[in-house]
């Protein structure tokens, strides 16, 4: 058994799976210094892990699992997110273009920037679970299937998440004029 | 969008749920005929499914990072990785010579050399005969359990097996086009 092989082996999970670990881990957070330390760490959990991944299930949804949990107890232990920071102002990024269409009004990218502001304090305060779902299929496109293996649940409990979290959004979009 | 409160009022209670998955893509028949029917005669439904167009999108929107800041993002976590073999090296290469199989052996073979030590001393050796029987083989399962570990990470060898995965989770899934 050559162990340099089984590491090298590894990080191409790592190629692929990076930038996407990086992205829940930073929906999570809203940091980015956190959501690159939570997805490494993540990556090293699967790597002295691995040996838990049944093959016959697929190695992101159960990769997720660990990304989305490691999120999880971190938050638990941290005080207060800083979700009004949608806009991912924390996130080193250069030449990222800004929200909405270079052609909107500075009223339209006034509201439009409301509507952000109240969608991510909203996101804040949403329960665990429902917020999981929500960034699962919203933010990262995994199916009702796939958030139901990475969250241990069924599919109709999935559903339910995910149709309370988008209400209570929109709730908080409620008296926007 | 969403500038007048008329235009917030709520969908029929009975397909907001089928019209959120509606509007993911993951309603299935018969409920997304259901709801395409309901949509042609229904103005609150239709207001509610355009309201989740405009504003759902505005939550997700992954920024690009540059490449540089992947490039260390990597290398950080290479590093770390090595440094994990680094730690079990020496454990791993401490047992390496043992397989599965190896552990009933090693256990009967245990037995027969304490059943020979308690033959040429009795007495002396039979308390640590009784330890190292209970305690050697549980050890050594402990072992085994790693060495499969390990032997499983073989499959990872295997770059082609990996693509396997990932066509097999492509197909089953849109999530590839993240
Ligand atoms: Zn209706």
């Amino acid at each position: 058994m050559c162990q340099r092989g089984e590491r090298q082996a590894f990080e191409v999970l790592v190629r692929r799976y990076m930038k996407r670990a990086y992205q829940i881990a930073f929906d999570f957070t809203r940091d980015g210094e956190e959501a690159k330390d939570l997805s490494q760490e993540a990556f090293l959990r699967a790597y002295s892990q691995i040996r838990h991944f049944d093959q016959r299930s697929t190695f992101y949804t159960w990769f997720y699992r660990i990304v989305v949990n490691l999120c999880i107890d971190h938050l638990r232990r941290r005080a207060r997110i800083p979700w009004e920071r949608l806009d991912g102002k924390n996130q080193q990024s250069a030449g990222e273009e800004a929200m909405g269409d270079t052609s909107s009004t500075p009223d339209q990218e006034a509201i439009a920037g409301e509507v952000k502001r109240r969608l991510g304090t909203a996101l804040g305060t949403l329960p665990g679970k429902q917020r999981t779902a929500f960034l699962l299929r919203n933010h990262h496109g995994l199916s009702i299937t796939e958030i139901a293996k990475v969250m241990q649940t069924t599919e109709g409990t999935v559903r339910v998440h995910l149709h309370r979290a988008v209400a209570a959004l929109r709730q908080s979009l409620a008296e926007l004029v | 969008m969403l500038q007048h409160k008329d235009s917030h009022r709520s969908a029929c209670k009975s397909f907001e749920e089928d019209l959120v998955l509606y509007y993911y893509g993951d309603c299935r028949e018969p409920e997304s005929h259901r709801v395409e029917e309901h949509l042609k005669g229904c103005a609150s439904c239709r207001h509610f499914l355009e309201e989740l167009q405009t504003f759902l999108p505005l939550t997700a929107k992954p920024k690009e990072l540059p490449q540089a800041f992947w490039n260390s993002y990597y290398e950080e976590l290479r590093e770390k990785l090595a440094a994990i073999d680094a730690r079990e090296s020496w454990w791993k290469r401490s047992f390496a010579f043992f397989h599965p199989w190896a552990v009933p052996a090693l256990g009967t073979a245990l037995v027969l050399i304490l059943a020979l030590s308690l033959t040429l001393a009795k007495g002396m050796w039979h308390f640590k005969g009784h330890r190292a029987q209970e305690e050697v083989p549980s050890e050594l399962r402990a072992a085994a359990g790693n060495i499969d570990f390990f032997e499983s990470m073989d499959l990872l060898d295997s770059i082609d097996f990996l693509e396997a995965l990932e066509d097999k989770s492509s197909a089953n899934s849109e999530f590839q086009k993240l």
